[in-house]
């Protein structure tokens, strides 16, 4: 087949939204139901209906309840996060989030609840204030949060699109007009014509497996070409993962009693912060392990023996693919609760950098929005911030792009030449010899994944990795090729991983201090008069990555950044 | 990873197909066949929406890529190539 032969079809909407998970179904319901009017469409890479990532998450949700102080749930988030927090724009998240809980209650969702009718939170990671709210029954809350957005959607009348990835944005001159994008099924060809694009493709992954497979790096490869600013790529979620299969709800376990132990039987946490001990961030204990294990310590086993009978219901799988996980395990021989040799090991999963936007989501590009995960704004995560994040930014920057679009003048279209030229680009590695994208990202996932790397960094391994990644772009990407429009698909993540390692090994090599996740033997201090700011990396004239600090600007905040989470620890 | 589909039990219904995240699944000549498993990420929702239970996933992973030795270690002591 010629795939430049491919039918085309050109889909005009007023929103066109780029992702169908949480933030991009919170958007586009705000926008309907600010402007029934508004034609909205939203195209996912996924199945159809599936919600997103969405459907995968167990069903915590971080929010402040009445009575409760935004200001303190700030301020935790101030330490937590070593001080790189716009303290405003957090201010005004959090003070939405119970009203976000509540339309999730509204829409039939259930969290967890005392008898007398109060929701049950659960602190985390030695935090004074932040709590997170589990779903009623541990296994399915994202899944019917997922459903009821879904009907949603449904009842808004939001066009939707599934299998269908979106490559590349057109803008004219600063502004965006549209998209170009295929089916990943019959390779049909996309243009998009749109007065605004909203971006919500959640957080970039280097596709780990379970729940994090599907949003991957193209998404930052799209923004960056269209200049979109970009930050916080040097910080990752490495997660402690069992060897041999998937687990997650590791963050609660720790809350409530459990603790990772070496070889030798120690809770080493205790050694490394005797102040939280094993209660703290997974990207803390991580670096832990890879310490213990590098020192001959390992492997690492996850100790559940002090957990309390009573708290148990927090913990053990109810229902939903939680639940049969855990069923097909015990099939195997392995009960996961009770067992005292399964091995857990560092897992580089996805980063936490995304774009840099204005409060409502908005970009340098007009008419460019993006919102939910692909939106940076942890530098460290948080238990229950996925759900709650996507939920508040969806909803603000659906607000502000229904505002936007009142007084929005109308742009061109997308023109014939543009869409053939990114046509011809898009189906370019159509073809039936070379490596398959598998097969080129197995390969950076290794990369990746030397603990040099993605833990202890330094100048040197750093630029290592940095050579290693040239030289898989020389050698091994202009050999990479997609039998079919499945593989092209495919392809786009692998292509835009690239960009995503190349952001991070950048990023980390310019943080010449240690922060949060991220951690340099060679500087293993913090260093506050050069870097209490942000990374922000964008597109220069030449396509490299730019890349400077951005201070926090103290002087207009309203708390003082006088206390840090990384000085609980010693490593 | 996903394992086995059994031809006896499936009739064809598409649903795994559908709902497969990753379009792992096709249904070709009315049968769903495992049409690219490279990219099963084990999220069971293929056999938890199989009404005829004809599907069966392993719970067990890919082998997770290694955490030692550093890169360092690792390039100058790989075959033909530069430290």
């Amino acid at each position: 087949m010629d795939w430049k032969q491919v039918p085309e079809t050109v889909l005009r909407t007023d929103v066109l939204i780029i992702g169908g998970g949480a933030a991009g179904m919170w958007a586009a319901k705000r926008l309907k139901e600010n402007d029934p009017g508004l034609d909205v469409l939203m195209v996912d890479k996924g199945p159809e209906s599936w919600g997103g990532l969405m459907r995968l998450a167990g069903g915590d949700f971080a929010a402040v309840l009445p009575g409760e102080s935004v200001d303190d749930w700030v301020k935790d988030v101030v330490y937590y996060w070593d001080g790189l927090c716009e303290q405003d724009v957090m201010e005004d998240i959090f003070s939405q989030s119970y009203d976000r809980l509540l339309d999730y209650k509204n829409l039939g969702c259930e969290f967890l609840e005392d008898e007398n009718g109060n929701l049950r939170g659960v602190p985390q990671r030695g935090l004074d204030h932040c709590r997170l709210y589990p779903a009623k029954l541990k296994g399915t809350g994202g899944q019917n949060m997922a459903e009821a957005m879904v009907k949603e959607m449904v009842r808004l009348g939001v066009r939707r699109m599934s299998r269908t990835l979106v490559t590349d944005l057109v803008k004219d001159g600063d502004r965006v007009i549209g998209a170009v994008g295929f089916h990943s099924i019959t390779g049909e060809y996309y243009i998009f014509q749109a007065r605004a694009v909203i971006v919500a493709c959640g957080n970039a992954s280097w596709k780990p497996g379970y729940n994090s497979n599907t949003s991957t790096g193209e998404w930052v490869d799209m923004c960056f070409q269209a200049g979109v600013e970009l930050r916080n790529f040097e910080t990752l979620t490495v997660m402690n993962a069992p060897k041999l299969f998937f687990w997650e709800g590791q963050a609660i376990y720790l809350a409530l009693g459990g603790r990772f132990v070496n070889a030798l039987g120690e809770p080493f946490m205790d050694k490394y912060s005797p102040v939280l001990g094993a209660n703290t961030d997974n990207n803390y204990i991580t670096r832990a392990m890879a310490i213990e294990i590098r020192n001959g310590r390992g492997p690492i086993y996850l100790d559940l023996s002090q957990i309390k009978p009573e708290d148990m219901v927090f913990v053990k799988p109810q229902t939903g693919n939680q639940m049969m996980n855990y069923e097909k395990l015990l099939a195997e021989g392995i009960d996961f609760f009770h067992d005292k040799n399964i091995e857990f090991i560092p897992q580089v999963q996805l980063t936490l950098g995304g774009a840099a936007t204005a409060p409502d989501g908005g970009t340098g590009v007009e008419g460019l929005y993006v919102c939910g995960r692909s939106r940076s704004l942890d530098y460290v995560y948080m238990g229950g911030f996925g759900l709650s994040s996507t939920a508040i930014t969806g909803y603000i920057t659906g607000n502000a792009v229904a505002d936007y679009l009142r007084t929005a003048s109308a742009g061109r279209e997308v023109s014939v030449g543009e869409a053939a030229g990114l046509k011809e680009k898009l189906y370019s590695p159509m073809g039936d010899a070379g490596l398959t994208p598998k097969q080129v990202l197995i390969k950076v996932q290794n990369l990746m994944s030397h603990y040099d790397v993605c833990l202890l960094k330094s100048a040197e391994s750093l630029t290592a990795a940095l050579g290693e990644l040239d030289r898989l772009r020389t050698e091994e990407l202009p050999r990479m090729y997609a039998a079919d429009p499945h593989y092209l698909l495919k392809y786009k993540e692998v292509e835009g991983i690239f960009l995503l390692t190349e952001l991070y090994l950048r990023a980390s090599l310019l943080r010449q201090e240690s922060r949060g996740s991220h951690y340099r033997l060679d500087y293993p201090k913090r260093n506050d008069k050069d870097f209490l700011g942000w990374i922000v990396q964008r597109q220069g004239a030449d396509g490299s990555v730019v890349q400077r600090v951005k201070p926090v600007p103290l002087a207009r905040y309203k708390h003082p950044v006088d206390r840090f989470y990384s000085d609980n620890f010693t490593f | 990873m996903i394992q086995t589909i059994d031809s006896g039990k499936c009739v064809g219904c598409g649903l795994c197909a559908a709902k497969c995240p990753l379009d792992v699944l096709r249904v070709r000549a009315g049968k769903a066949v495992i049409a690219y498993p490279d990219d099963c990420m084990t999220c069971y929702i293929c056999e938890r929406s199989c009404p005829q239970g004809a599907i069966f996933v392993h719970p067990f992973k890919e082998a997770a890529p290694p955490v030692l030795p550093g890169i360092l270690e690792f390039l100058s002591t790989r075959d033909g190539r530069p430290s």
